[in-house]
């Protein structure tokens, strides 16, 4: 039987919807099953809960959407050759 | 702001007794218009005394060249780098920026994990015995801005772990009054051989178990 897991997320609303940034909203998310074994992995590899892997995502794509539309590149860089690979954002 | 302000207390050092103050959740146009109106044209008094003084240049702070207004309009809406200040008297005596989601661990028991990384964080020139107040105006700023890093990161769910780069003449107050954990120079040319430190939980603890002593 094909199978979506689901689970409920709490987000911080955005202000567009005229309340309080500490005010929470709470929506429900559909994955697939690769999908919520990579979430469940994270959350376990870093010690965080689904809510809050999911929260540093979000954030962490606003930031990187933020500084490409700027005109910036995402580069990983080899710590120990020092050689760049660049992140292509299509 | 995000919620209600904190009430919080700093220690008057001209009048030698506490006083009661406000952690904000955020950076607005007061606090900017606080920085441009009196926290620049005193900072430029102080650095006239240096000068006086015959302290040599490269032992003059580093932040005097931040600019809080570009710094603000530059994070404005990130949900990754959300700003922080504290108010006494009216006016802005702290301000901080953290990062919440892209600095990892370095420390080896928990390397790779999030932690909340403070990205900038400024007393008012007045608090600052550096720039020769003698007393500074208050104290306690430092303080409750790394104890708000500190409650950040348990409210992520970050177990109350945070790092930072000092600068120079901040060194002594993460490693001793902090008790963090001192990790050295940082090679990354970025950092200008700037010192890193962060603190475990266990540290975090301890830090604020002291700031609960009467």
């Amino acid at each position: 039987m094909y199978y979506t897991p689901s689970f409920r997320l709490i987000f911080y609303t955005l202000s567009v919807y005229k309340v309080p940034m500490s005010e929470k909203r709470t929506m429900t998310l559909n994955l697939t099953d690769a999908e919520m074994r990579v979430l469940e992995e994270l959350s376990n590899k870093k010690d965080l809960s689904k809510t809050a892997v999911l929260r540093q995502a979000l954030r962490l794509y606003q930031l990187v959407e933020a500084r490409i539309e700027k005109g910036e590149k995402f580069f990983f860089e080899d710590d120990k050759t020092k050689e760049k690979a660049e992140v292509m954002m299509l | 702001m995000s919620g209600p302000a904190k009430k919080v207390w700093l220690a008057n050092m001209e009048r030698k007794a506490p006083e009661a103050a406000e952690l904000w959740d955020a950076i607005t146009e007061l606090q900017l218009e606080h920085w441009e109106l009196q926290w620049r044209p005193e900072l430029f008094k102080a650095l006239e005394r240096l000068k006086q003084a015959g302290i040599p240049r490269k032992a003059w702070p580093q932040s005097r060249h931040w600019d809080w207004r570009a710094k603000a309009q530059a994070f404005e809406g990130m949900l990754a780098l959300p700003g922080y200040s504290v108010m006494c008297a009216g006016v802005t005596q702290g301000l901080m920026i953290l990062d919440v989601a892209s600095q990892r661990c370095r420390i080896e028991s928990q390397r790779g994990k999030d932690l909340v990384y403070v990205k900038f964080v400024e007393n008012a020139p007045w608090n600052r015995a550096e720039l020769l107040y003698d007393p500074p105006r208050y104290r306690g700023v430092g303080s409750i801005l790394i104890r708000a890093a500190i409650e950040r990161s348990l409210r992520e769910g970050f177990k109350g772990r945070v790092g930072l780069h000092a600068l120079p003449q901040s060194d002594d107050f993460y490693g001793k009054t902090c008790g963090m954990t001192d990790m050295g120079n940082d090679p990354d040319p970025e950092f200008q051989g700037m010192r890193y430190f962060e603190m475990t939980f266990e540290q975090s603890e301890v830090f604020i178990a002291k700031g609960k002593r009467p």
